[in-house]
């Protein structure tokens, strides 16, 4: 319990000061204040490969241990994927309508990877919802779990295979590929703050999937004895 | 019996009550072909425009027909009929293998119906080294089934079973879509389809290996 709230306390505190370095750092020469956007763009299209691969983990895991904290993890990660998938594909469409002139492009693959990527995972998710069985949840969902981590890799190196819109990625091995070290060390900030969120949200999530497997034991222990009839004529 | 003749036998099974049952044959072929031809019905009269949509259009028809075939009602086992299964010993991943090969043929059927009518319909010109698009078809095909063949089996049972599995047959098939049009285009050009066949090819093999690796624990979850 005290390493939950000691989490969320850290997260908190990481974002306010990714926040306040993202509104200090000066406006680019040519995107202006919407330069701040990769501030949260950047940091939520991480998070989202972090919080799918925590999926594949804890879809393994399962697989390999069949212990439901590895399925509450994996369903955990999952959701906040979701979360900051959506959020960057948001991010990403307001900063391409400033700085490139349009919001959606076709021709951009790592745009429609990532939406692909998206909707897979709201398949997941959706595969969840429709299961009540704890046992049949975390095996079908541990299945897709694992399909659906395919397509992270074709996410992350669209931009290298297919050269669009989409700038490359914006550290290299020979360099940043952004001129500012403020917006760098903002962005970076906000990175590290991004992935405690991430890890307050799993450790939070998977807590609570634990209680509730706890929960619905009870429920059927309880379910299983049925109180004495009294004052009930058996003739 | 080897995997492999368990493998055909399955295949063998599911084929035949296809052909008993006609689903694939009378009710998704026709729906296919009724599609590529209510598209034109939408589009202005414009026969260059018609043309050139006509070989992604056979591609996004095969991808959405194709789903319902690999997802149709006779694919997925009853239960009484898995028991059997079950109690015979027949290897889960053998099993899965032959449903695949199953659906993979009803899909290339589908493919040589759906040609020819795209062709027709759309007086799309066949690009000169057109038989390198019959791997390309094999390959999206056998995909198709893969994929279609592991929602069938993660949705079996499920209320939500026919809204769900096209939900995650669709983006993960996507990129055999996207790869098989590139490839029709670039052979209409007089490019390389060496990319697109790489991008069918590791998807394939991806799929491929999930199926396999996933079809024990999934049997499991019936017992």
């Amino acid at each position: 319990m005290k390493l939950r709230y000691a989490l969320t306390g850290l997260a908190a505190l990481a974002l306010g000061v990714g926040f306040s370095l993202a509104a200090q750092h000066p406006p680019d020469a040519v995107q202006g204040e919407f330069v701040r956007i990769i501030n949260v763009h950047v940091p939520a299209s991480w998070l989202a490969f972090l919080a799918f691969a925590g999926t594949l983990v804890g879809s393994l895991g399962w697989f390999a241990t069949r212990r439901s904290g590895f399925d509450s993890f994996a369903a955990a990660s999952a959701e906040i994927g979701v979360f900051f998938t959506a959020l960057s594909l948001l991010t990403g469409m307001i900063w391409g309508q400033v700085t490139w002139g349009i919001a959606w492009d076709w021709g951009d693959a790592r745009m429609a990877s990532t939406a692909l990527m998206l909707f897979i995972y709201l398949g997941y998710l959706g595969l969840r919802r429709g299961l009540a069985d704890p046992q049949e949840r975390a095996k079908r969902s541990a299945v897709v779990g694992a399909l659906g981590f395919l397509i992270v890799p074709v996410v992350y190196f669209s931009v290298n295979v297919f050269r669009s819109l989409h700038q490359t990625q914006s550290a290299r091995p020979d360099g940043w590929q952004i001129e500012s070290s403020a917006i760098v060390v903002s962005m970076l900030t906000n990175l590290a703050a991004y992935s405690l969120v991430y890890l307050a949200f799993v450790v939070w999530r998977t807590a609570q999937e634990a209680e509730l497997g706890r929960a619905r034991v009870d429920d059927l222990a309880g379910a299983a004895i049925s109180p004495p009839t009294i004052g009930v004529d058996r003739d | 019996m080897t995997a492999w003749t368990v493998a055909a036998e399955i295949a063998r099974k599911d084929l035949r009550v296809e052909l008993r049952s006609g689903e694939v044959l009378w009710i998704t072929i026709p729906f296919g072909v009724v599609a590529l031809f209510l598209v034109p019905l939408a589009l202005p009269l414009d026969n260059p425009l018609l043309a050139r949509v006509g070989s992604p259009m056979y591609w996004v028809v095969l991808l959405l027909f194709g789903m319902t075939i690999a997802l149709r009602g006779s694919a997925v086992p009853t239960e009484p009929q898995r028991d059997a299964l079950r109690l015979l010993g027949v290897d889960p991943a053998a099993r899965f293998a032959g449903r695949v090969a199953a659906t993979s043929m009803l899909l290339w059927a589908f493919q040589i119906v759906l040609a020819p009518a795209t062709f027709v319909l759309y007086q799309t010109p066949l690009p000169p080294s057109w038989g390198l698009l019959i791997p390309v078809g094999l390959g999206v095909g056998l995909g198709l089934a893969v994929v279609g063949t592991i929602a069938a089996d993660v949705t079996r049972g499920l209320r939500s079973r026919t809204a769900l599995a096209p939900l995650l047959v669709a983006p993960l098939s996507a990129p055999l879509l996207v790869a098989a049009a590139q490839a029709s285009e670039s052979l209409a050009n007089g490019d390389s389809i060496l990319l697109p066949a790489l991008i069918i090819a590791f998807t394939v093999l991806g799929l491929a290996v999930v199926g396999v690796l996933t079809a024990g624990p999934l049997e499991e979850s019936a017992q």
